[in-house]
């Protein structure tokens, strides 16, 4: 009973009073049995009348949640793969809760995310797919989305510090549920590694040098494409967590650090070391070409997200997805390598506070949410859609493939997780206009002086209005 | 006949650069669609192993249109389109018929600047009242009157929310918003050149007006009605923008969108969305082809001012 003026203890006998019945009871945790009839008796009165009162059905007491009725969920789930995972959950939810109703209005998801700012704000599903980082933020500080702390509550034991972190608000409060990821690393061919003999590469000096050797071996060394303009800044992101740390990463992506800092030239400067062992004419291709490479043996490594996998399946040769593994990024001998931070982007679940029904009855959207926490729903989504990792810490993690485990293993050695570029940071800033058109001016040379690039994009940052 | 058949066989080199023009060409602007044709019946694996620039190993199939048909759920999204195209285009005419006839078959005081009314808002671009549009419609109610069923899409027929967002009579609406100041501005044209005499001897027989418009001046439009029945279903058909803004329900959107459907996250299947596209393209092609007489004649209407 969550009520603020708290239970009213009466004398020696230690009576409680229910709030709202006149009813007192006593709390020397020695209830008769008659007792407990008689708190279940009220607690079925006290449901009866909610549910004459309206259509909101039973609420257990004490619990944030309800049983049956109904909910709905605004998906960008549109391809096929994860539509019907987000379906065997939906299935599951439903027979788990009561037979609650769950109506799924699935968009496009580029559809999805072009039109996000109005969907919020006229009459949003109860629940929404989302992502975690600024893109969360930004929609919680806007007052769009309803913070879940209560949910939470019940269910952050199930969940590492870093997914913790990454479903905060700037306000504290918790805004969405965490249920998959998956990391970015470098990418390689098993057999093409173990024919030539090379060694993985556990520091800058010998991830050059195998660039170098995988030169003379006519190999492209690290296939690269940036086409659409993102890819490359994965490379950014990579680079500058484990040159200047997580937290000046962080502030880079916020504003309060500026992109003049000669931090950021360092990292410019490292990668010109790395460039010219990229594809050829990278600039016109696309992720899946240099995805291409790498499984027809013509590139020796990719950094890129798990997602890379997609393409070695699609090609309908099963050797080729039993050939491909990854490494983590090569530590540069700096004092941030040991926070081994990288990119994994996290997918959530989050509630639309301007959705029209969940203002009357919350308690079976909050129910969908604790039960997308668990590990066993997050395996049943995981079974049908097998492109990203359950975040849950009870997910039994005995069916994954060797890729997925390790992936896995090595985002929890992970002490600082990033969401890339594109969600840690405000998307006008992040656009082809803006991050990806520099950076693409960046990779048209290199080895040039940075300066006025960097004088450019904190220009370019200034100019933007406040969110 | 001796000279011709000397002739016959001579080639004029004037005419055969015109002919390897037009040949080149044609062809040009039959490649694309060619290559969307080959590659849809390409399977993805074929094309991952050998790039689209390579004869098919394993042969060609329909097996892309089969999954596109099933997966995009296209029956539903041709449904969706249609459910807002026909009507749409249908009231578009009644309503800038009326117009057109009002303002061209009588003379009074401001029937000029209403013709300029209407075709000045054919020159207003959609997108620069897209915002208020949105908030008139989430502002606006509407009852909701029930719906049809049909498989396991649900056809509301004013509205399921009790709001002007997010429904097909809303879209609907918002096209023949659009479409009625062309419309007019071509049907008006077209009434001018019908003589005042038939209408002025209808008057004379003792028609009204309504049975004026109806039996006397609409069978005379047939022509270019079908023209602009034609256009018209066209621009709703490819239309994708109001249904952007207007609608968030993706089972509610128009075919257009079913496309975007296909665009995986992460993978694109190009093959599939070839196969997609050329299926989504056959209603319009479909709608000119049995109106193409008509779309014909109406290329020259309004071209002479009677």
């Amino acid at each position: 009973m969550g009520d603020s003026r708290g239970p009213k203890i009466a004398g020696s006998s230690e009576r409680i009073l229910i709030p709202g019945t006149g009813i007192e009871l006593p709390v020397d945790f020695d209830l008769s049995r008659r007792d407990m009839l008689k708190i279940a008796g009220y607690g079925s009165l006290a449901a009866f009348i909610a549910a004459c009162g309206g259509t909101t059905p039973t609420t257990t007491s004490g619990s944030v949640t309800a049983k049956g009725g109904s909910m709905s969920i605004g998906s960008y789930l549109s391809d096929a793969v994860p539509k019907k995972g987000l379906q065997d959950v939906v299935d599951a939810f439903t027979s788990a809760n009561g037979g609650t109703k769950v109506k799924v209005n699935t968009v496009d998801h580029g559809t999805f995310q072009n039109t996000i700012n109005n969907y919020l704000q006229a009459t949003p599903e109860d629940i929404f797919t989302w992502f975690s980082g600024h893109r969360m933020r930004f929609f919680a500080k806007k007052g769009l989305a309803q913070p879940i702390d209560d949910v939470w509550n019940d269910v952050k034991s199930n969940f590492t510090e870093g997914f913790a972190a990454s479903v905060k608000g700037d306000d504290g409060h918790v805004y969405a549920v965490p249920t998959s990821y998956y990391p970015w690393a470098i990418f390689y061919r098993k057999d093409v590694f173990t024919a030539r003999n090379y060694k993985i590469p556990t520091n800058w000096d010998d991830f050059i040098k195998l660039c170098q050797q995988m030169k003379k071996d006519n190999l492209i060394p690290m296939a690269f494409a940036d086409k659409d303009g993102w890819p490359a800044m994965g490379t950014f992101d990579i680079l500058n967590l484990r040159m200047n740390g997580y937290d000046f990463h962080v502030g880079l992506c916020g504003g309060q650090q500026k992109w003049t800092d000669p931090k950021v030239a360092n990292v410019f400067k490292k990668w010109a070391e790395l460039t010219p062992y990229y594809s050829p004419a990278f600039a016109g291709l696309t992720w899946q070409e240099a995805a291409q490479q790498l499984r027809q043996k013509k590139a020796g490594m990719y950094l890129l997200g798990l997602f890379v996998s997609e393409q070695f399946v699609s090609g309908g040769n099963a050797d080729d997805i039993n050939q491909l593994d990854f490494f983590p990024f090569p530590d540069l001998g700096t004092q941030y390598d040991s926070e081994k931070a990288l990119d994994a982007p996290i997918d959530v679940y989050m509630l639309a506070k301007k959705s029209p029904t969940l203002g009357t009855d919350s308690g079976q959207a909050k129910a969908f949410l604790e039960f997308m926490s668990k590990g066993s729903s997050q395996i049943t989504y995981w079974k049908a859609s097998p492109g990203a990792i359950p975040t849950a810490n009870d997910a039994d993690p005995s069916q994954y493939p060797a890729l997925t485990k390790k992936a896995a293993q090595i985002v929890s050695g992970a002490k600082r997780i990033t969401q890339f570029f594109d969600r840690d940071s405000r998307p006008d800033f992040s656009g082809p206009n803006a991050m990806q058109g520099f950076l693409l001016r960046y990779l048209s040379s290199p080895k040039q002086d940075t300066s006025s690039l960097q004088g450019q994009m904190q220009s370019f940052w200034d100019s933007l209005t406040p969110e | 006949m001796s000279a011709a058949a000397v002739r016959a066989p001579r080639i004029r080199p004037a005419r055969v650069v015109l002919h390897g023009f037009l040949i080149a060409m044609a062809a040009l602007w039959i490649f694309p669609l060619f290559w969307a044709i080959y590659s849809s019946l390409r399977p993805i694996s074929d094309t991952i192993q050998h790039g689209y620039l390579s004869w098919p190993s394993n042969g060609l199939s329909l097996i892309n249109y089969q999954t596109v048909w099933s997966q995009a759920e296209l029956p539903y999204y041709y449904l969706n389109t249609l459910v807002i195209a026909v009507p749409a285009v249908v009231l578009t005419l009644l309503l800038a018929s009326m117009v057109a006839f009002a303002c061209t078959q009588f003379s009074w005081r401001f029937n000029l600047a209403t013709l300029m009314i209407f075709t000045a808002g054919n020159l207003l671009p959609p997108q620069v009242i897209i915002v208020p549009l949105y908030r008139i419609y989430l502002a606006t109610p509407i009852p909701v009157l029930g719906e049809i069923d049909i498989g396991k899409f649900a056809f509301p027929i004013f509205s399921d929310r009790g709001l002007l967002y997010d429904q097909y009579i809303g879209i609907m609406l918002i096209h023949i918003v659009f479409q009625t100041g062309f419309a007019t501005f071509v049907l008006s044209n077209y009434m001018k050149t019908i003589s005042k005499e038939i209408t002025e001897s209808a008057i004379v027989d003792g028609a009204h007006v309504l049975r004026i418009w109806w039996n006397i001046v609409l069978p005379l439009c047939r022509p270019a009605l079908a023209a602009m029945a034609t256009l018209l279903f066209t621009f709703i058909y490819n239309d994708f923008f109001w249904a952007l803004i207007l609608m968030s329900t993706g089972s509610k959107r128009p075919i257009t969108s079913a496309l975007n459907n296909l665009q995986g996250e992460f993978f694109v299947n190009n093959n599939l969305i070839a196969a997609g596209a050329l299926l989504v393209a056959i209603p319009p092609i479909l709608v000119y082809i049995f109106l193409q007489k008509q779309f014909i004649a109406g290329l020259t209407l309004g071209s002479t001012k009677g």
